[in-house]
């Protein structure tokens, strides 16, 4: 079984080995102002968690991206159903979700930043509005595929509109929910960046900004790499769970 | 099938029990396209009646109007003495297409007519391996349906339908969509279950043996706007069994409902039809 695990990951060990080293050579081939080795990397990521305040900055942006990423799943997912089963809105409101899905949300920061100023609230905002459009369109697509039959069949048996909901439309719509969830979680942790660039400082973002600004390259390096981590790690969990939600899907 | 072998044959003889399902000139139309018109007849309590037609008929429709899923635009329904103006209690339906919930496990999908009608929990997870038992799917109860054959998901759906212990089936050619092999196994098994437990039953097939098989009566849609051109009644005696599909008045009558509907202009279209 080891030897089975080992042999489908091979590729990928392998992939990442030849990956650092080459990131190892290009670093110690390059000035320290433009680039650092992957060693340099871990040492500094190890000194900035052994300093004491990259365990508190990384908890405010997770603290962000949570709140900004729970809203948009509790928003999204009940009004991707409510579009579904109410055509004349979905009519209706669809081109707004399409106008603001298209536009790059970075344009909108600085207008929530007048209109909301420096708290938690407008950077929450903003990680919202980076998340949201792929749950609702998932949703939206997934609930509208659901077979006329099924419907009928629920009222056939006198279901009320909220056990037609709880019974048929969120369990069949839920693994598509969790596609789009999975989009999100890549577009919230780019809004959640955005926002600790542009609105106040605060978080993984802060610690880019201060160690570009003080020519720490490694200190760059550290945060990206954590954040990139903290990214596939969340989409690994996002794909797990669509996985247990698409169980009866064959 | 115990009875005291004294008891006279007229007494063992089939009584339909009081009109359970009243249907009176019934007429539904799409639009410009009118798919049936003056559609009347009953059902009794303790009474199959199977509808018979070419496809597009609206044997489907009909029935659907029936349950209450469609409004009819003439007539009226009612089911003991309520009219039918939507889905109603003591009423329940087999689908063509199954119409399980993928995501429901057979106990799941068994126990969901049970909790649309809210029957307390306890009472359910009572009743619902009674159900599983009796259409024959003791074992499965946490399969889904994907892992199951045509003819085991139908016999889910069957049991759906009958834990709600309705008064009335409707069964929208439940068994069009399983082999061959499976479907005679199911006609057998839902006779077996009705002895057990008689409903009025309205059975819409476009197998005409099946009808047969299965019917006290066999109602005969045709036309365009379809009505009903005959209803005939099916007079094989005793308990129906896989010895009726050899007795010489089971052929008779297949051939009566054979005729009736071969007799007019369409039935070139049938007979290709009936061919698969």
């Amino acid at each position: 079984m080891i030897k089975a695990w080992l042999g489908q990951r091979t590729p990928v060990v392998v992939s990442l080995l030849v990956g650092i080293a080459l990131w190892e050579i290009a670093g110690r081939l390059s000035s320290p102002a433009f680039m650092v080795p992957f060693s340099v990397t871990i040492e500094r990521l190890w000194t900035m968690t052994a300093e004491g305040g990259l365990a508190a900055q990384f908890l405010d942006s997770i603290e962000l991206f949570a709140a900004g990423f729970a809203i948009s799943l509790a928003v999204g997912l009940p009004l991707g159903l409510l579009l579904a089963r109410v055509k004349a809105l979905r009519i209706g409101i669809e081109p707004y979700i399409m106008v603001v899905y298209a536009t790059p949300m970075v344009a909108l920061i600085p207008f929530i930043l007048s209109l909301m100023g420096f708290g938690f609230a407008p950077k929450v905002l903003v990680v919202f509005l980076f998340a949201v459009f792929p749950i609702i369109y998932n949703t939206v697509e997934g609930a509208r595929s659901i077979k006329p039959e099924l419907i009928e069949v629920a009222q056939s048996f006198r279901s009320t509109e909220w056990a037609l909901w709880r019974e048929v439309m969120l369990p069949y719509t839920l693994p598509y929910t969790m596609t789009g969830v999975r989009q999100a979680i890549g577009r919230a942790l780019v809004g959640m960046v955005a926002a600790e660039f542009f609105l106040s400082a605060t978080g993984l973002g802060r610690i880019i900004m201060t160690s570009s600004q003080n020519f720490d390259t490694a200190g760059v390096f550290a945060s990206i790499l954590l954040i990139g981590i903290l990214g596939v790690a969340l989409m690994r969990l996002g794909a797990m769970i669509e996985q247990h939600f698409a169980r009866w899907r064959q | 099938m115990n009875a005291p072998s004294t008891i006279h044959k007229a007494s063992v003889q089939f009584s339909p029990g009081e009109a359970r399902i009243r249907v009176q000139n019934l007429g539904k139309r799409y639009g410009t396209l009118e798919v049936f018109r003056d559609v009347t007849f009953d059902v009794g309590a303790r009474e199959i009646v199977a509808v018979v037609g070419p496809s597009g008929c609206g044997k489907t429709t009909l029935l659907r109007c029936i349950d209450g899923l469609i409004s009819v635009d003439n007539g009226e329904i009612w089911v003991d003495h309520t009219r039918v103006t939507g889905p109603t209690p003591g009423m329940a339906m087999v689908f063509q297409h199954f119409g399980l919930f993928p995501w429901k496990t057979v106990a799941d999908n068994v126990a969901y007519g049970l909790r649309m009608a809210g029957t307390p929990k306890a009472e359910i997870a009572k009743r619902v391996p009674d159900f599983i038992k009796l259409v024959g799917l003791a074992g499965f109860e946490k399969a889904y349906p994907y892992q199951m054959s045509g003819g085991m998901q139908q016999r889910c759906g069957l049991a759906r339908a009958l834990a709600v212990e309705p008064n009335v089936l409707l069964m929208d050619e439940p068994f069009a969509a399983v082999d061959a092999q499976t479907r005679e196994i199911l006609q057998f098994e839902l006779l077996r279950i009705w002895q057990q437990r008689p409903t009025a039953m309205i059975f819409v097939t476009h197998s005409i043996e099946e009808a047969v098989l299965l019917g006290h009566r066999v109602v005969v849609l045709k036309g365009r706007p379809s009505s009903i051109y005959e209803t005939i009644a099916i007079d094989l005696p005793g308990q129906r069994t896989r010895e009726t599909l050899r007795e010489p008045r089971f052929a008779e009558l297949r051939e009566r409902v054979w005729s009736t509907l071969m007799s007019e202009a369409r039935a070139a279209e049938f007979v290709l039809e009936n061919q698969n």
